[in-house]
């Protein structure tokens, strides 16, 4: 019955964000390497750390998202306390063919939603009731639908093996400080010297690295928003009514939620960024802009198949 | 989900699977005569409405095939959009006449029309609506992404409770006409189903 060719798909390619993506890994890759090299040159020491490391980083794989969520006062929700938000998660699921994830609120005013879990059977999605309350039915789907993209593309799972060694250089460093040299012949002492002057090297450039990493995922989950809902400007007029009172929402109550901004769907943090290099979420506009481009692309493919 | 696609996150939305829509035609007949369970006469179709022109277009060519189609039978068609923005195409077998194959006929050429305009991704499900020997409604609801079907019995009021006993016997006494939907977690509610 469905046999057909099948049209190119709605919006374009986005080959551009998946060559920078693409190299950022491979930088991440390189920078890594060089980290890897002087730690086994360095001896069975330095060795022990990397597996006390890959250990935390299991933990941290298997446990965070149930920490996280602990510590942000997330509960879950059942479809009876939120029909309409539990409505649009199980559509998308149903578009996106998901296992449905478990859906969670957050008891702030501060308008945001998240995803967390290594996996898409592991999944929890999280909206804040003052997300809730703010967006429309279509906005709120454009941010799900980003939010299961993240699921999808198994962001979190992506970020923390990412981020495995720029931890461990930052482990390193930081013990270092702590313990540093005093001990040891002066070969020996040189050789520390080396090691923590690398994992200070290897931590700031991939830190960079990380955050770029992160702003593309970004772009991918926004794409991959527009791309199930087949409504980018639903989720650009989402980003515009949250951005718009994220501005003004006072310091105080953002520190609590800083350390979980990779995930939120707008970074929760008051001030603007000086230097994007450091954000870990594109600017509004870059990401606005890019949505504007996939609702022409999708306008545009309709005058095409008419021509 | 593959490698490549985690590394370049990267994923475009599944197209239709094999259409196995057509198994209702058959089953229904079991439907009704070993569990008394009676065609409603009324079936829907669910999708994403793309705002484009060529989108609109094409719903609007859709719904002259359906009504062409349904001139022999006398099947009606009529549109609305729900507060989630899926947009149910609702078809109506005349008064007293129910036939789950013209339903699902007419629901094959909006499927496949939408398809052949390369829009096959933005079908949600569809709906058929059937009522048991105590009148109350019972759903069964086709999911493109799997092709597979799962029974949908919301409990009477609105309390948004579906009768989960109903529906896994519905799921034993079926199974071996329709191709149900093995995992559980995917028997997604659709709740204020208009038919």
């Amino acid at each position: 019955m469905s046999v057909m060719v099948r049209r190119p798909s709605n919006f374009g390619r986005d080959t551009g964000l998946q060559a920078r993506m693409v190299l950022t890994m491979f930088l991440l890759g390189l920078v890594y390497a060089v980290l890897i090299g002087v730690l086994f040159a360095a001896g069975a020491g330095a060795v022990t750390i990397a597996v006390i490391a890959g250990g935390l980083l299991l933990i941290q794989l298997f446990t965070s998202d149930k920490i996280a969520l602990a510590t942000l006062g997330a509960r879950e929700v059942s479809p009876a306390d939120e029909p309409e938000l539990h409505g649009i998660v199980e559509r998308l699921c149903v578009q996106a063919d998901l296992p449905k994830p478990r859906v969670c609120v957050m008891e702030t005013a501060m308008p945001n939603a998240f995803a967390m879990g290594r996996s898409p059977k592991k999944a929890t999605v999280c909206a804040t009731t003052g997300i809730l309350q703010m967006l429309e039915p279509a906005e709120l789907e454009g941010v799900m639908a980003h939010e299961l993209t993240h699921v999808i593309n198994r962001d979190v799972m992506v970020m923390t093996l990412a981020s495995f060694f720029a931890t461990l250089a930052s482990m390193i460093a930081q013990f270092a400080l702590f313990f540093g040299g005093g001990y040891g012949g002066e070969e020996e002492e040189r050789d520390i010297m080396i090691v923590i002057l690398v994992s200070v090297i290897v931590y700031a450039v991939s830190f960079l690295l990380l955050r770029a990493l992160s702003r593309y995922r970004e772009f991918a989950a926004d794409r991959g928003s527009a791309v199930l809902t087949g409504r980018p400007s639903a989720l650009a007029s989402a980003l515009l009514k949250i951005s718009g009172t994220m501005e003004r929402i006072p310091a105080k109550d953002l520190r609590t939620a800083e350390g979980m901004s990779a995930f939120f769907i707008i970074p929760a943090r008051a001030k603007r960024s000086l230097m994007n290099i450091f954000a870990d979420h594109p600017p509004l506009e870059a990401r606005l802009e890019a949505l504007s481009r996939l609702e022409s692309q999708l306008q545009g493919t309709g005058t095409a198949a008419i021509a | 989900m593959g490698l490549r696609e985690i590394i370049t996150g990267r994923h475009e939305v599944k197209g239709p699977a094999p259409d196995r829509l057509f198994a209702i035609s058959t089953a229904y007949v079991a439907l009704q005569s070993e569990h008394s369970i009676d065609p409603a006469g009324v079936a829907a179709i669910v999708f994403q409405a793309l705002a484009t022109s060529e989108f609109e277009a094409t719903l609007r060519d859709m719904e002259e095939v359906v009504a062409a189609t349904g001139g022999e039978s006398g099947t009606t068609v009529s549109t609305q959009d729900d507060s989630y923005g899926y947009r149910w195409m609702v078809l109506r077998n005349p008064d007293g006449r129910p036939s789950v194959e013209d339903l699902a006929v007419g629901i094959n050429a909006v499927s496949s029309s939408i398809e052949t305009a390369g829009h096959g991704e933005r079908l949600l499900c569809a709906v058929f609506a059937f009522t048991d020997a105590q009148h109350r409604p019972v759903y069964f609801i086709y999911n493109y992404k799997r092709g597979s079907w799962y029974p949908f019995v919301p409990e009477p009021g609105d309390a948004n409770e579906r009768a989960t006993e109903r529906e896994l016997q519905l799921k034993a006494q079926m199974s071996a006409e329709l191709p149900i939907e093995p995992e559980l977690e995917r028997w997604f509610p659709l709740w204020g189903i208009p038919i």
